[in-house]
């Protein structure tokens, strides 16, 4: 709080040196120059490319050819891609609140329970995210392989049939699991710290006035620590919407299931490196970038008033 | 200060992550990356390899004992289709690729129409022709040129286990498909496992089931490489996809992904009455660890089962050859290499011994040897002379396509919705041939 | 703090607490997997009855014996290659975000609005989408199948950059800086001697996070690198599911194998989260801070 004023007060006797202005503008560019240039040479100039490469088609028959926005107008009518736009849609919006209640809850809970079993507890839990998604992913695809993993067993002592998880009706949860076990932690610390850095005496307040825990959690504790919760979510729609790793990890148990076309990455994997598409791949690369550029940054102009993240 | 440490301690890792970095492993840090096998002669010009075959270390290490003028550094970075898409991959970045990769016969064309492959015929390949039988040879050429080294084929029969069908009352296996049904039938009737599996991910062997009933996919000729006649959905490959879903749907047939973990566990364990598959079948079990314990002596094999007892067709599933590819820095030297490995006495002889490989080599064909083999897996039987031989020599050929992995991918996808119900086999095979006949259009063919 | 919290009478805390040990159970279920079945060979893995439980034979050294030498002992280098991409690629990304923060935080140059608004877009682009690009941009220059094509790519951290610019401008403050100029030190210096101290907390967050994210990588180099002998771990493993997925392993179980490698590869960063606690606990919120 003390910092805000100071940097206030800072600008305002800036703003009264305008004789620096070269040297800010000297010494400025010198520490942001590095970063410029990596982001040039690895965002901007990838980026440029894809578009132009997006706008040319290549077939096997008869090469290359200018087709300006035609690989685009193929992707939004392309069944597949649309189906895998679809999934990783459906999928975000189970998957993101999920996540994040699940997570917050967690938060909630380590916060009033401050016993040695519950620091364990936080750490446990949070452990999954030190793990490689693509290991994770092969973890639990052991787990969900009927007769390799422990299904059959525990299902068997019950006399029960194993549910396939690499089906195609259960692929969505197992799916949702493995991303759920794999970063529910990691948001759980951010909302845990979060919370830690509440005033405590506004909790010694709230008591004074009679406020139950649950009142607590509701009128104190999540607005407060809106921004974190504003942050993960941006986190968990930037990770969804790009979604590659663990669905290209357990086609290997299940091609049928998750075909090549499974979430747009995928696809845009599949054209580009198994079938010599790489027009039509950077394409869909591109139109996926913007996409979720253009999702993001709605979603945080909606909700830039609570969050700190546009601030 | 702590963060000093913490710097310092990273920077350690640092260092020590790039010495292991160099030092590791057994692979020398020269131009051609890292090789699996040791390379002992260190002064002779060196062809990189990738192959999958799993007795390729012997197979390398066979070569390069007996050749001072070349020595072979080989990788496995994967088998079928993880490889393909690697090799794509150093396609399109016109780096990466290996001297010489092993391709199946049927993804040759794919390659050959990038001009990823070289035309072997220069540097002698025709002198080999006389080693292998015109159907072979056939598999690996386009037009007039030769673009792999033939080295196995995939004759299929039907693998079974002996014990699930004596425990169910089967004396003699099924000759036909009407049999095989009722045989299913029968067993799941008195509580037994499915009879086989009708899996997403195995679509080659169903193309060879469709053309066992006389489909004839694609016609393809190279002489005329812009135009393609594609036919998925003639009669016959609808009466095939239809059988099969019935099976499907009856429940007769398991569902399941071949290859995988689960896969594995449910063949050693007896969930599987049979496995239709090819003459290498046995080789690649055995590497997974099957018929090794509590399953060992309960395999044997008989002939594919057929829609005309009296008109019997053989068909093939796999196969593979050894191809030069157009990045190769020295392609003469590259096809020695192809038309050399694998093709000694003491590696095919391996390779048929633990029938990892069906050879299509005639001299190893001819063998009394080969022919006379006692399979161990299959307890003895004379698995060659009874089934797999007489499978190879009916084998007619058939015709592939430039864009084979895409057609595979979307056979995958049919055969993923008639096991989930929601495509009968006909209309499987005409939404295989829209969705196939789309693509090729696309490509920029013209489609019959 | 947690002295004046209030907290409820340890009767009360029993219910909670078992609701605690039924998530710890959960989040470790898929390691206890691991570790056990990483003590198995093909027999009992593919055979054993029970699947959450050791085998007749506890065979852990066959299986490491097995894991170091198999290919030659390429897992090594797998480890080795993914310390190298996580650490010169995370310290890399971290010593730019430090450099660019700061100065997008204490300098008021031409440029530095539009520079900020098209930082923060940058946060949004998903970095898989960049990977094809990338690629084919590198196969012109040469750059692919090289450690370079692996490293170049994770040097790019907007997000890094964007909390590293939070922290600074609330955390360094600008009087320090002035006061240290008065005394006739140099901007780098004042940087180095002054702002870089108190600045601690974020840059050990970033360095975390761009390890972490480096060391997980799996799109990228799967895409860059054809030798297996430039593999990360993440590929590697990811190949040998392949090779076995294909039953040709020549003659070894690789699915022991893949099991133990999964084990042991998780291994250096779980120490690395356990050691540095105390570090990453409060910087991993940096970003929702106002």
């Amino acid at each position: 709080m003390t910092t805000t004023v100071a940097r206030r007060r800072a600008t305002a006797v800036r703003r009264g040196r305008p004789s620096t202005t070269r040297r800010q503008n000297l010494t400025g560019w010198l520490f942001v120059g590095p970063f410029t240039i990596v982001f040039l040479a690895m965002l901007v100039a990838p980026l440029g490319f894809a578009l132009y490469l997006s706008l040319f088609q290549k077939g096997i028959i008869g090469g290359t050819k200018f087709v300006f926005l035609g690989n685009y107008a193929k992707a939004f009518t392309d069944p597949d891609f649309l189906n895998g736009v679809g999934f990783v849609i459906r999928f975000s919006l189970v998957l993101i609140p999920l996540q994040m209640a699940i997570s917050l809850a967690i938060a909630l809970l380590l916060d009033v329970v401050t016993t040695r079993f519950a620091r364990f507890a936080r750490l446990m839990i949070f452990l999954p995210y030190a793990i490689p998604a693509v290991i994770g992913a092969l973890m639990w695809g052991f787990l969900y392989s009927k007769n390799f993993g422990p299904l059959s067993d525990i299902f068997g002592a019950f006399g029960a049939q194993a549910p396939d998880f690499l089906g195609s009706q259960l692929i969505f949860t197992a799916l949702l699991n493995v991303v759920t076990w794999q970063w529910a932690g990691y948001y759980m610390i951010i909302l845990y710290a979060a919370l830690q850095g509440i005033d405590p005496t506004l909790y010694e307040a709230a008591k004074i006035d009679g406020a139950s825990q649950w009142q607590m959690v509701l009128r104190i504790k999540i607005p407060l620590i809106a921004p974190a919760l504003v942050l993960i979510l941006v986190f968990a729609l930037i990770g969804t919407l790009q979604f590659f790793n663990e669905p290209q990890i357990l086609r290997y148990l299940a091609a049928g299931t998750i075909g090549p076309d499974f979430t747009p990455n995928m696809y845009a994997y599949q054209q580009a490196f198994a079938l010599a598409n790489y027009n039509y791949g950077s394409a869909i690369s591109f139109a996926l970038g913007a996409v979720v550029f253009v999702f993001v940054y709605i979603f945080l102009f909606a909700t830039r008033k609570r969050g700190g993240f546009l601030s | 200060m702590k963060i000093n440490k913490v710097l310092a301690a990273m920077a350690t890792l640092i260092v020590a992550g790039s010495l292991a970095a160099c030092s590791g492993g057994g692979g020398s840090a020269t131009s051609h990356g890292s090789c699996t096998n040791k390379i002992t002669k260190t002064s002779a010009p060196v062809v990189t390899m990738w192959a999958w075959y799993p007795n390729m270390k012997l197979v390398i290490d066979n070569f390069n004992k007996a050749h001072d003028d070349v020595q072979v550094c080989w990788t496995n970075v994967g088998g079928g289709k993880p490889e393909y898409d690697k090799f794509q991959t150093a396609i399109t970045a016109g780096k990466g690729a290996p001297d010489v990769v092993m391709v199946e016969a049927d993804h040759i064309p794919s390659y050959q129409i990038q001009g990823a492959l070289v035309d072997m015929t220069k540097y002698g390949a025709n002198d080999l022709k006389k080693n292998f039988s015109a159907g072979a040879w056939k598999d690996v050429s386009v037009g007039s040129g030769v673009y792999g080294a033939p080295i196995d084929g995939g004759p299929m029969a039907m693998i079974y286990r002996k014990d699930v069908f004596a425990k169910y009352g089967i004396s003699t296996p099924p000759t036909t498909w009407a049999e095989f049904q009722d045989d299913a039938q029968a067993v799941k009737d008195a509580g037994g496992p499915v009879f086989a599996d009708f899996a997403a991910n195995a679509a080659a062997p169903l193309v060879a089931l469709e053309s066992q009933a006389g489909a004839k996919p694609f016609t393809y000729d190279s002489a005329h490489p812009k135009s393609i006649a594609i036919n998925l959905n003639d009669a016959a490959s609808k009466k095939v996809l239809d059988y099969w879903a019935g099976l499907s749907a009856k429940g007769l047939v398991g569902t399941a992904d071949q290859f995988t973990p689960d896969y594995i566990s449910g063949v050693i364990a007896g969930d599987y009455a049979t496995y239709i598959s090819a003459a290498w079948a046995p080789g690649y079990l055995q590497g997974a660890g099957v018929g090794k314990g509590a399953d060992a002596d309960v395999w044997a094999t008989a002939p594919l089962p057929q829609w005309d007892k009296s008109k019997p067709v053989q068909v093939n599933w796999g196969g593979s050859a050894f191809s030069v590819t157009s990045q190769a820095k020295d392609p003469k030297l590259a096809s020695e290499v192809a038309l050399g490995v694998y093709a000694d006495d003491a590696s095919l002889t391996d390779g048929w011994k633990t029938q990892t490989i069906f050879p299509l080599n005639v001299n190893a064909l001819s063998s009394s040897a080969f022919v006379d083999l006692k399979s161990d897996f299959f307890g003895g039987q004379q698995a060659n002379k009874e089934v797999y031989i007489p499978a190879a020599n009916g084998y007619k050929g058939l015709t592939y396509t430039p864009f084979q992995q895409y057609f595979y991918d979307a056979f995958t996808k049919q055969i993923k919705a008639i096991n989930d119900g929601t495509s009968t086999g006909s209309q499987a095979a005409d939404a295989l041939q829209a969705d196939v006949a789309g693509y090729a259009k696309d490509q920029g063919f013209t489609v019959k | 703090m947690s002295t004046t919290r209030v907290s409820p009478r340890p009767s009360r805390l029993i219910a909670p607490q078992l609701v605690l040990a039924v998530l710890v159970i959960y989040f470790l279920i898929p390691f206890w997997w691991v570790i056990v079945n990483s003590s198995k060979d093909a027999q009992a893995l593919f055979g054993g009855s029970n699947a959450l439980w050791f085998g007749g034979n506890v065979d852990y050294l066959n299986n490491f014996v097995q894991l170091f030498t198999y290919d030659g002992g390429i897992y090594l280098t797998w480890l080795g290659n993914s310390a190298l991409y996580a650490f010169s690629g995370g310290l890399g990304a971290t010593l730019l975000a430090v450099l660019a923060g700061y100065g997008l935080a204490k300098y008021r140059f031409a440029g530095r609005r539009i520079g900020l608004s098209v930082l923060l877009g940058a946060v949004m682009v998903p970095t898989t989408a960049l990977v094809i690009p990338t690629f084919i941009l590198f196969a012109q220059v040469g750059l692919v199948n090289t450690t370079w094509s692996v490293i170049l790519p994770t040097l790019l951290n907007p997000f890094g950059v964007y909390l590293m610019n939070v922290y600074a401008r609330d955390s360094v403050p600008d009087e320090l800086l002035d006061a240290a100029r008065v005394d006739g030190a140099s901007e780098f210096r004042t940087f180095l001697q002054v702002a870089l101290p108190m600045m601690r907390p974020a840059i050990v967050t970033v360095l975390l996070l761009s390890v972490v994210s480096s060391w997980n990588n799996y799109f990228l180099p799967l895409a860059m690198l054809t030798d297996p002998g430039l593999y990360p771990v993440t590929v590697g493993i990811g190949q040998w599911q392949s090779i076995a997925s294909a039953n040709n392993s020549g003659g070894v179980s690789l699915w022991s194998v893949i099991i133990l490698g999964s084990l042991v590869s998780v291994i250096p960063l779980i120490i690395a989260f356990l050691s540095l606690q105390r570090y990453w606990r409060g910087g991993l919120a940096i970003g929702s801070l106002k």
